[in-house]
């Protein structure tokens, strides 16, 4: 049983420290006392060389540090110079070249942090540099050498979700050479543009387009459609997953096997069913949009219609979805005109809370349904229309007066709210859900089509209700985010993350728990060789690993364990308390 | 560096190696590489430096269950706490726990602090500056901050504990001059810091007044017991456990509790077992509640099991086996409830406790925070109307 | 007190420690009282360093990272408002001002913010007075 320390005897040698203080021309050396600082490294413990160059990022500053670490014999590298965020890989790059492993190497930052603000006081700065300095010295000492973890990329992607967005995912990537299989639970592929009519502003044909795009995805070699399919379990990690997808589409049912580099999620939303809401569900004449649209599209409308009301915000912006369905504007002003166009005469009603259009072409549809003679009504929320009798019962605020208007077909504006099955799917991929059930990315601005988990894409509605265009736009950006991994041979971690000292770990999970990024794992382990208490011999326990590709290196872990197996490799607590004590001269 | 002193002075030269230490061991059960005999052996043999450098001299939980059985009364947990003194000295720690901050909140205690740590008393309590009787609180203020999430609810021990003391007419002294009694940091190898600890704890309580002190936590009456007098010679006042006080009164009838139905067993801490071998007075408290029916884990007093961890230092997966074990006695019982009277047991058997599932689950609480729910008020006397 | 107040400052490298730099570059002068630790995320800063600080003679702390929803380890920042919290706590019952302790979210883009915090925090310092743990004891009855 080994106990986990930092210590430079982990090479079975004591520290042999090398400090380069750097003058950078005039930046630093103007400000500070350099030859001092010089000399105070020279007499800290662990140091066997200490010098000053002028610009120790230069070529020739490098070659010094790679001379020195040979003549020297050094076994740790501090250079005193501008800030780790950017010349840190150039000189971890120089101590490589040496033979010396990259993580043994220190930048003090005594210029964008000390020279260049303190340009007043010469003794002041050059005591604080001191200090920085030792800080950096007795951190040194405690370096380890850390490996980065390299794994092979499998360059295939699985796409969970076979409309408009998976299929455009898929299409993307299989045309740049990357095998695909495309999870679909339905029987076709298609998804929500299988059930609509026209689409907006176009007017194209949704059937015709989806149809195209999945003769499109057919016709490629390398995707593999896989329909009745769900994903059953998923394994792995960013650049080898392994799915489980149960299949029915050829009469039997199969588990099968699915290995990827990356997955992207596409598992659109469904429209909300406003079972109870406005007569929805009794009343035949009550439609949502998307069944009208199912009408519509297969000439099943039983015409003429004299009169149409449609209502908007039906279940959403209320307490049970509290957020804007976003297309549902644009949808109920497209399906208005449609009827309209069909047929003049009818009477088409549009009730709005508020209405949600953007953009040029967005702004001139809206004129243009107005223009058509569709009458919008506003209502508020707090008297929101009532339906009795064939007719829907709405207060006009401007006129003063409610409005009574009969109807032949009432139609309900819903969201579309996640599609069934998406806690599953998020328990399996162990990604998250907001608080709507929509898939949560990454960072709403930085990383939106990201999950916080590697390897693993989001687009179109099933993160939010989106237009076609956007759905399309944001497959194209998930089927380029997969690109940048797909496209490499290999993965590559960062050294500096969490490791586990199992003899410590007691399975408490707490790790876990802080973790973001799904880093921490528990496997059984059969202790060695215990000894027996009345409780019987299966005394297993649960202990940690952390997935060093996974781990950001963040430290949460290192914090919330209770006993210290956990350490933040790089930024181990004794790494940092041992700068504490040195920046107090200790 | 000469050993020939500890060696000495804890008779380890008597070692007849025949490993009924290892035997007794609770430790050695989970981890077959861990062996007090042989601990003793490299050392004697000369192996010292690299005892000191061996994490195992930082796992024994020194529960005195080896020295117990030892038929040449090898004190082998003074072994090790001396070994772990000289290991201190030369730079070697143990992994401490919880990142370190129990360690720091006791360190900085030796320094000059102005603490505030009396404010859970309430306004119904009675306490005062100077008197007789001086409660020495711990560390229960810094758990209750600590272990938060445990919901081990540390401070109740004291507020029990005060209204007990005022039930039975006594105001006792709580100072803020209080520190840490420096137990851990003893067992820790860190021997300045627990000297200074016990040369200002001395100081506070002569400088009260007090002949007596009292404790609700095992280790702390035990450091004052077994440790200080070495460090700052023989203490000016008696030392007891809060439950040694209370005992002989509810004997005599004078202190009454309210009904606390249930079944519930009590774990002997090993410093108020082994160490201090009080093993009745929290039993006789428990047994003054009515209808709480106390009944004995299989190993109980002399042979109690560890609670697994000590020293807020390397509590690890085998702390964790021992507790499962300890645990799973306590439910052999058929009790849902274990008590005891020292807080860290309290706080090491609860942390294993949250893993179990509700089956296997025991709650972990303190005797004198269990039976100060139910204290009976002062009976009327036939002098009342 | 005319001497400088010594500030241990915990900075993380994505903000704090980048809105740190950018002072640099920006030149703008702030006093020299900060001893810059750099970490991953402000969540990797437990009480323990903050208490090992103080205890070593620091005369004030200041941890700094991102503001909250900035986190480039998503939730890092909130885990060290928990933290900070739980340090202040301790320092209450010690009966160490918890004025020493600061807590800041400074952005990459915040370079003069960082320099006025840390000008703020020195001058707040020095009118508090040195850190007299270690000093020989004053104590009273």
């Amino acid at each position: 049983m080994r106990q986990a320390r930092d210590r430079a005897e982990e090479t079975d040698e004591s520290p042999r420290i090398g400090v380069f203080v750097c003058h950078c021309g005039h930046n630093i050396a103007g400000y500070l006392d350099v030859p001092a600082l010089v000399e105070s490294a020279r007499a800290l413990p662990g140091v066997v060389w200490a010098g000053d160059s002028l610009f120790t990022c230069s070529d020739a500053g490098l070659a010094e540090i790679r001379a020195a670490i040979v003549q020297h014999r050094l076994n740790r590298v501090v250079v005193a110079s501008c800030t780790p965020r950017t010349h840190e890989p150039l000189f971890q790059a120089a101590c490589e070249e040496a033979g010396l492993n990259r993580y043994l190497f220190e930048l003090v930052n005594i210029r964008d942090q000390c020279s260049w603000v303190h340009m007043n006081d010469r003794e002041l700065a050059t005591a604080k540099a001191r200090d920085l300095i030792r800080m950096g010295v007795a951190r040194a000492a405690l370096l380890e050498p850390l490996s980065e973890t390299e794994l092979p990329v499998q360059p295939e992607a699985a796409i969970i979700g076979g409309g408009m967005a998976g299929l455009t995912a898929a299409l993307s990537l299989a045309r740049r050479g990357f095998a695909v299989t495309l999870i679909e639970r339905e029987p076709e592929l298609g998804g929500i543009l299988r059930h609509l009519d026209k689409l907006y502003p176009t007017m194209v044909d949704a059937r015709e387009l989806v149809a195209r795009r999945v003769a499109e995805v057919r016709e490629q070699a390398n995707i593999e459609v896989l329909t009745s399919a769900t994903v059953q379990a998923v394994k792995g990690y960013i650049g080898h997953y392994e799915l489980t997808v149960r299949s029915r589409q050829f009469g039997l049912e199969m588990d099968l096997p699915v290995r990827a580099g990356v997955i992207i999620v596409a598992t659109g939303a469904q429209e909300f069913k406003p079972f109870g809401l406005f007569g929805y569900g009794d009343d035949p004449r009550v439609l949502t949009q998307q069944e009208l649209e199912r009408l519509l599209a297969e000439s099943n409308l039983q015409s003429p219609i004299s009169n149409l009301v449609m209502i908007q915000c039906v279940g959403a912006r209320d307490e049970t979805h509290p957020y804007c369905g976003r297309i549902c504007c644009l949808t109920a002003m497209k399906n208005a005109m449609r009827l309209k166009q069909q047929n003049p005469q009818t009477e088409v009603y549009l009730l709005y809370r508020d209405i949600e259009v953007h953009g040029t072409h967005f702004e001139d549809y809206y004129a243009q349904a107005r223009d058509l003679g569709v009458i919008f009504t506003r209502y508020t929320p707090d008297a929101p229309p009532q339906v009795a009798d064939g007719r829907v019962l709405v207060y006009d605020e401007l006129l003063g007066m409610r409005l009574s208007i009969p109807y032949d077909l009432l139609v309900l504006s819903t969201p579309l709210v996640p599609a069934a099955g998406v806690h599953e799917l998020a328990r399996l991929l162990k990604v998250p859900v907001d608080e709507h059930g929509f898939f949560l990315e990454a960072h709403v601005k930085l990383r939106p089509l990201d999950f916080a988990t590697d390897g693993i894409y989001l687009c179109g509605s099933a993160h939010w209700p989106a237009h076609l265009d956007e759905a399309i736009s944001q497959a194209l950006g998930a089927a380029a985010r997969a690109t940048t991994i797909l496209s490499r041979e290999q993965v590559r971690s960062s050294g500096a993350v969490a490791r586990v000292e199992e003899s410590l770990c007691r399975g408490c999970e707490r790790c876990a728990q802080a973790c973001e990024f799904g880093a921490i794992e528990f496997v059984e382990l059969e202790r060695a060789g215990v000894l027996l208490y009345r409780s019987g011999p299966s005394l297993s326990q649960k202990i940690a690993r952390v997935n060093p590709v996974l781990c950001k290196g963040c430290g949460a872990c290192a914090v919330v364990c209770p006993t210290g197996a956990l350490q933040a490799s790089h930024f181990t607590s004794r790494q940092v308390t041992t700068m504490i004590q040195a920046a107090m001269g200790h | 560096m000469n050993f020939q002193p500890i060696i000495q002075k804890t008779r380890a030269y008597l070692c007849l190696d025949c490993g009924k230490c290892t035997a007794s061991c609770p430790l050695a059960r989970v981890d077959l590489d861990y062996s007090p005999r042989r601990i003793v052996e490299r050392v004697i043999y000369g192996e010292a430096e690299a005892v000191m450098a061996d994490p195992h001299l930082w796992m024994c939980m020194t529960c005195g269950l080896c020295s117990a059985r030892c038929p040449s009364h090898v004190d082998f947990t003074r072994f090790i706490v001396e070994m772990r003194a000289e290991a201190f000295r030369h730079g070697e720690r143990g992994i401490y726990a919880h990142n370190g901050i129990l360690q720091e909140v006791m360190r900085i205690q030796t320094l000059n602090v102005h603490q505030n740590r009396t404010r859970w008393l309430a306004a119904d309590m009675e306490v005062a500056d100077r008197g007789d009787y001086f409660y020495f609180v711990g560390c229960l203020p810094f758990f209750d901050v600590i272990f938060a999430d445990l919901g081990v609810q540390a401070l109740e021990i004291a507020r029990s504990a005060v209204r007990l003391l005022n039930r039975i007419g006594i105001a006792p002294i709580v100072s803020n001059e209080e520190r840490c009694c420096g137990a851990d940091l003893l067992l820790g190898g860190d021997v300045d810091s627990f000297q200074r600890l016990a040369e200002l704890n001395l100081e506070t309580i002569q400088a009260s007044g007090a002949k007596k002190v009292i404790f609700t936590c095992a280790e702390c009456y035990n450091a004052f017991k077994n440790d200080y007098p070495a460090f700052v010679g023989p203490l000016p006042f008696e030392l007891m456990h809060l439950t040694e006080l209370l005992a002989p009164k509810v004997e005599a009838g004078e202190l009454r509790f309210a009904p606390l139905p249930g079944l519930v067993t009590y774990h002997d801490p090993c410093r108020l077992g082994r160490y201090l071998k009080v093993y009745e007075p929290p039993r006789t408290l428990l047994h003054g509640v009515p209808e709480l029916i106390l009944v004995e884990m299989e190993d109980n007093r002399e042979r109690a099991m560890c609670c697994g961890s000590t020293a807020w230092v390397n509590c690890s997966g085998c702390s964790k086996l021992i507790q499962r074990e300890k645990l799973r006695q306590a439910r052999e019982t058929g009790a849902r409830l274990m008590l005891t009277t020292c807080p860290k047991c309290q706080i090491h058997l609860s942390c294993a406790a949250r893993d179990l599932d509700d089956e296997q689950a025991v709650e972990v609480e303190d005797v004198i925070s269990w039976v100060g729910q139910a204290i009976e008020p002062q009976a009327r006397t036939e002098n009342d109307g | 007190m005319d001497d400088l107040p010594k500030i241990i400052a915990f900075a993380c490298n994505w903000c704090s420690y980048a809105g740190a730099d950018l002072a640099g570059v920006s030149r703008i002068q702030y006093p020299p009282s900060t001893r810059v630790i750099r970490v991953m995320c402000s969540g990797r800063v437990s009480p323990m360093f903050i208490l090992e600080a103080l205890r070593a003679g620091a005369d004030g702390v200041l941890v700094t990272g991102c503001h909250p929803g900035d986190c480039h380890y998503l939730s890092g920042n909130e885990k060290a408002v928990h933290n900070i919290e739980l340090a202040r706590s301790l320092l209450a019952l010690l009966g160490i001002e918890p004025e020493r302790l600061r807590l800041e979210w400074i952005s990459a883009a915040e370079g003069a913010r960082f320099a006025q915090v840390v000008k703020e925090f020195t001058e707040q310092i020095r009118q508090l007075g040195a850190n007299k743990l270690q000093a020989a004891g004053d104590r009273q009855p």
